[in-house]
């Protein structure tokens, strides 16, 4: 439980970052007029980034990029705004008096932009583009006025044509959920039901223990002279330990939903599909019950199914993108990572949180979690016969 | 032949990994309603023999028939007429000694008010009667083995196998077993087979001995003939000349 307290606080401003992008960039205005003003205002409009503003030298925004201070810098060269203005009209005139000697600007205007060595090629392109489309609109503005004032002087009767600088085609940008309610990624949606499964499948530690101090001490040995069938022992065993595990389960999810906001994280949103909700946990803790069964029958001692278990879960989390989401691991450990049965489980819980699943929905993580159930209690039980009777 | 109740025919065991055989090529045959004890030095075989006469292990060749019934073809009918009393406290330390019977009692799939009065009897018999609520870990050594023993009594087994029933318990625990295994084998029928180091115990308690070593039986029969045959006094004398005086640790 402490894991999810801690793991979700580390990773919540990750997350914030991947979801909500507020990005640190400096701002340097060597120019102070309308193309610097209006993009300072996009930029602090977008909530795209944190801006701040600073009388710099081109080096000293740089140096502070460098050091890591601001993700990256904007600077707007001096008397931009005011060639920005000159070559729109020098445009514009041209279309409407193609024979004019007027003396076209071939000048580049530039602004330059400074990212942090660390940043990915991706954040660039996203940044620069996010800034490109606000200076393609600056210039949009700018042409459209002079184009204004052109027909003015050409057209003295004519009305002025007031354009409407809102673009024309916008999109809609949704997380792809059968919720009602769109529910977003953040660092609780991904951690509570990970570390649920990490600690479900950490059942295995007491059940593997219990199993061998049960081979130790007699107990076993006696269980096994008696008629009845030791499936039937191995059962009960695991219906107590999943009873363990589903209220775990409901102790994990009082986290977060009631614990974590105190601590000003979001609310676990859990949705409205309890019974799909308590499959998914049924079928997990079936699995963790099942590995359990399985470490506790093959391990010699204690000290060894604690330390096999122990490493194996942690490997199997890792794997399975509890401590870091599949979505931002490389393709090929995203292929890995579908071994786990973290990940089945992991996966079944956020088709229920996040993407609002029915069991249609998640019925082949369900059936693989079974199977492994099934495989490991198998194994367990021929594993101790072949044991006895070689 | 029908008189036996237990028939051991050429068995042996070799553990994987082992170069000597823990059984080699043991027959034995123990006649109905008596008390047979196995003996041996330690790493003898007896544990394996025990193992392989509950029909847990499965010998490399031989064969184990309990009542006529074979130990492995047959074992859920074998198993339904022994009862089994481990050398290890095979009990639950943190259930009482009433939770720990009613739990192993019902295992056994005795009817809840028969097993009620059957580990009331026993108790009373074992002088426990007073502990029965008490945590099994708060037992002394004697009444750990006490409620052991009473663990394996429950469903009134045909064959009681006991191995070292009575190891390191006071004297008084120790009279208190054996009297109640006579009794149980002299009323209900009971055969008993039975392991234990307590030599002189086993000369007192056992119809019928057999001392094995090293995998390979040595010797057997009545007690009394085995003594005779051996032209010893006791059976320690006997277990001596037969198993040397080399440490077997």
């Amino acid at each position: 439980m402490a894991l999810v307290f801690i793991v979700t606080l580390v990773q919540d401003s990750t997350f914030k970052s991947v979801n909500e992008t507020s990005v640190p960039l400096l701002f340097v205005d060597n120019d102070k007029d309308s193309l610097s003003f209006q993009l300072e205002n996009s930029l602090t409009q977008a909530h795209f980034f944190t801006t701040s503003k600073k009388n710099i030298s081109v080096d000293e925004a740089k140096q502070l990029v460098a050091t890591g201070k601001f993700l990256m810098a904007v600077i707007v060269p001096e008397n931009i705004s005011k060639k920005l203005r000159n070559k729109a009209k020098a445009k514009i005139s041209k279309a409407f008096n193609p024979n004019d000697s007027i003396i076209n600007d071939d000048s580049e205007l530039q602004l330059q932009l400074f990212f942090d060595p660390i940043t990915k090629q991706s954040f660039k392109v996203t940044i620069s583009s996010a800034i490109d489309k606000i200076v393609s609109g600056i210039e949009m503005q700018s042409l459209t006025k002079e184009l204004s004032q052109q027909l003015k002087q050409n057209f003295p009767n004519a009305k002025p044509i007031a354009f409407d600088s809102k673009p024309l085609v916008t999109t809609i940008q949704q997380y792809a959920s059968t919720n009602e309610t769109s529910l977003v990624p953040n660092s609780v949606q991904h951690n509570v039901p990970a570390w649920t499964m990490f600690a479900m499948f950490f059942i295995c530690i007491p059940l593997s223990a219990n199993i061998i101090r049960e081979r130790d001490d007699g107990s076993a040995f006696r269980l096994l002279t008696m008629s009845g069938s030791y499936l039937n022992v191995l059962m009960g065993k695991i219906l107590i330990y999943l009873l363990v595990n589903l209220i775990q389960f409901v102790l994990m999810l009082c986290v977060g939903i009631y614990f974590l906001p105190m601590l000003g994280l979001p609310q676990l949103q859990i949705g409205n599909n309890f019974f799909t909700l308590l499959v998914v946990a049924l079928s997990s803790g079936l699995a963790a019950c099942g590995f359990g069964l399985l470490v506790g029958t093959i391990a010699g001692s204690v000290d060894q199914a604690a330390l096999f278990g122990a490493v194996s879960i942690v490997i199997l989390a890792a794997l399975g993108g509890v401590w870091i989401p599949t979505f931002v691991m490389p393709e090929f450990m995203r292929k890995i990572s579908s071994i786990s049965p973290l990940n089945w489980g992991l996966e079944a819980f956020y088709g229920v949180f996040v993407r609002g699943l029915s069991l249609g929905g998640i019925f082949i993580y369900l059936l693989k979690l079974k199977l492994f159930f099934v495989a490991c209690v198998s194994g367990a039980f021929y594993y101790q016969v072949y044991r006895r009777m070689r | 032949m029908e008189n036996q109740f237990v028939e051991i025919q050429n068995i042996s065991k070799l553990y994987k990994g082992s170069l000597v055989p823990a059984v080699n090529n043991i027959s034995l045959q123990i006649k109905k309603q008596s008390v047979f004890g196995l003996l041996g030095p330690n790493g003898a075989g007896k544990t394996t023999l025990i193992s392989m006469l509950c029909g847990l292990f499965k010998p490399d060749s031989g064969k184990i028939f309990v009542d006529g019934f074979n130990t492995i073809s047959e074992s859920k009918k074998t198993k339904q007429i022994i009862g089994v009393v481990p050398q290890e406290i095979a009990l639950y330390a943190k259930l009482t000694a009433w939770e720990n019977l009613m739990f192993l009692g019902q295992m056994y799939g005795i009817e809840s008010v028969e097993l009620k009065k059957r580990i009331n009897e026993h108790l009373q018999i074992l002088g426990l009667e007073e502990n029965k609520n008490q945590q099994i870990r708060t037992f002394s050594g004697g009444m750990k083995r006490r409620i052991n023993l009473i663990a394996g009594l429950l469903h009134h087994p045909k064959l009681l196998i006991l191995d070292e029933p009575t190891v390191g318990i006071d004297v008084q625990s120790k009279t208190a077993i054996i009297n109640h295994l006579k009794k149980i084998n002299k009323e209900q029928g009971t055969t008993i087979f039975y392991t234990s180091h307590h030599l002189d115990e086993a000369q007192d308690f056992c119809t019928h001995i057999a001392i094995i070593d090293e995998g390979k039986l040595i010797t057997e029969g009545e007690t009394n003939e085995v003594i005779k045959k051996n032209n010893c006094k006791t059976i320690e004398e006997v277990y001596l000349n037969i198993t040397g005086q080399k440490f077997r640790d």
